[in-house]
């Protein structure tokens, strides 16, 4: 039955566990404290080292917080992330994505950097500054940096957050047995759509959307098992979904794929890292998902497909097949998971959202089409932001 | 015969503009193979996004229907820049700038989609031209929601 402007907007008879305000999705202010109190404080995913695979080889990183980073592999093979600014008058240290650099020279007054961070040369120093200013004063601002499993190389703003294998707090367990030899990075893309970080990653958090993909109906829906797989939830708003087989065999086009060493023909395993962050390791590729809010309703999401480094060309090529076919820019599911999550986002677009309330309320006994995933997320960010994500504005005291 | 190459490019971007893909795939030769590329600047490699020979061509069409795709249409620009024959004048090369345009179904507002190149080899035979391979070279990266429709 329809419903008039008042049953709209009435509460879900739902625990308010199992819904959310929509008003999370849209407004600036929880956008900006979103940015202050979660991403700010947790270990981000920046890049892959085969990304920075030499000594002063450098990656530039736009954190979801709002800064810019750049990576740098020192002359020690160590990976030091910094603030993309030179201390003097806040140009950006490096235009390009990527490069090797043995100095970091600020194009803008000449003033250069080492791979540690150090400032290193200051132009007619002597004239200007005299002796009133020191290098060692203006050094670059250090992020903490951490090498995590299957060589990502993870960045988190705050000096005194806890390491991050903590952080994970096991929650990669179920794929690190595949992460042991060394990977690449072949496919990288960024993706600006308008619509919040958090429904692309509420998209990759639950299972219940197969039914918008033809892919998955036919090559996982029908298959033994499919529905059995239970999502396993860890602390800090993680979680991760089980293997099963998938027969790609049921698409046409879709066989012979070359598989990835220990994971079983068509297998599937599925991690989601708070707050924005997926790793899907399916049958021959890894797929890493890294969301990068913009504005309450626009976010970046960055998209790598990874192989092996030991990869014969002919073995990467078969790799790259695959993970086009699904994953790719003319993929079969990556559209279409696009075009749902956009389609929330022209719903979702401002303070005067259409819907009021999202419900992820699926009780399946944590099996794959439970909406558990959606529900441990948002319990992590209402402990983080203080405030239920079904009541942020302490409007209702719901069930 | 430039004419005849020229068109041929011409009129494989109209029958993808119309989605009349049998009609596209008649253009191709037996071995015909597709390929869209791009290069990443951020991890300093070329990449390809779609490769098929004509079977996988016809089978990604004919997948099409049951996918849920964006239905806005997409309008191809092309431009032929330069036709090179080899010598004996059975097989050119040829580069051709591309636009794509996307109009939304709603109001219909067109924008840029993607810029690149097509770099295509023609060949010649008993004065009938055939496209016989494909490569798609993408300047943008970023598409957005994406397209189940090459270009």
């Amino acid at each position: 039955m329809p419903r008039n402007a008042a049953e709209w907007t009435e509460r879900p008879r739902f625990p308010r566990t199992h819904y959310v305000d929509a008003r999370i999705y849209t407004d600036e202010n929880i956008f900006r404290e979103e940015q202050e109190k979660i991403f700010a404080r947790t270990w981000i995913l920046a890049c892959h080292e085969s990304e920075l695979a030499k000594a002063y080889d450098y990656r530039t990183f736009r954190h979801p917080s709002g800064q810019n980073l750049v990576l740098v592999r020192g002359d020690d093979d160590r990976v030091r992330a910094f603030y993309n600014i030179c201390p003097h008058r806040g140009n950006t240290l490096v235009n390009a994505p990527a490069g090797s650099a043995r100095t970091l020279t600020c194009v803008f007054h000449a003033w250069t950097f080492d791979c540690r961070g150090d400032c290193t040369g200051i132009s007619r120093r002597k004239e200007g500054f005299q002796d009133r200013l020191e290098s060692a004063r203006v050094g670059l601002r250090a992020v903490r940096t951490e090498r995590g499993a299957g060589g990502f190389y993870w960045v988190n703003l705050s000096d005194d957050s806890v390491p991050l294998q903590d952080s994970l707090a096991g929650s990669l367990g179920v794929i690190e047995p595949y992460l042991s030899e060394p990977l690449e990075v072949f496919h990288y893309q960024k993706v600006r759509i308008r619509a919040n970080y958090k429904l692309w990653h509420d998209t990759n958090s639950e299972f219940y959307h197969d039914f918008v993909h033809y892919f998955n109906r036919i090559t996982g829906m029908q298959q033994p098992g499919y529905f059995g797989r239970k999502y396993e939830t860890f602390p800090n708003g993680h979680a991760s979904v089980g293997s099963m087989r998938v027969r790609y065999d049921q698409y046409e086009g879709g066989a012979d794929r070359i598989g990835w060493p220990g994971l079983e023909a068509g297998g599937w395993f599925l991690v989601d890292l708070f707050p924005g962050m997926t790793f899907n390791l399916r049958t021959s590729v890894l797929r890493i998902d890294t969301a990068i809010p913009i504005a309450p309703n626009e976010v970046v999401v960055e998209l790598r497909g990874l192989g092996l480094r030991k990869d014969t060309p002919e073995q990467r090529a078969l790799r790259v097949r695959d993970h086009n076919a699904i994953w790719g820019p003319f993929g079969r599911n990556l559209h279409e998971d696009f075009l749902a999550v956009t389609g929330q986002g022209v719903s979702l677009r401002d303070d005067r959202t259409d819907a009021r309330w999202l419900l992820h309320g699926r009780e399946e006994a944590s099996t794959i089409h439970d909406e558990v995933g959606m529900r441990h997320f948002y319990a992590e960010w209402s402990r983080r932001m203080g405030r239920p994500a079904s009541d942020p504005f302490a409007e209702g005291d719901g069930e | 015969m430039r004419t005849a190459v020229e068109e041929l490019v011409y009129r494989s971007c109209l029958l993808l503009d119309a989605h009349d893909f049998p009609a596209f795939l008649d253009l191709c030769t037996d071995d015909f193979r597709y390929t869209v590329e791009a290069h990443a600047p951020e991890i300093r490699r070329a990449m390809v996004w779609l490769d098929h020979d004509k079977a996988g061509m016809k089978a990604l069409f004919e997948n099409l229907p049951r996918h849920f795709s964006d239905p806005s249409p997409l309008t191809r620009h092309a431009t032929v820049y330069t036709v090179t024959f080899e010598a004996g004048g059975g097989r050119a090369s040829v580069v051709t700038a591309l636009q794509v345009f996307r109009t939304v179904l709603d109001g219909g507002t067109s924008s840029l989609f993607a810029v690149g190149k097509l770099y295509d080899t023609v060949v010649v035979t008993d004065g009938r031209v055939a496209l016989a391979r494909r490569v798609v070279k993408l300047d943008t990266r970023d598409l957005g929601i994406g397209s189940h429709v090459p270009f």
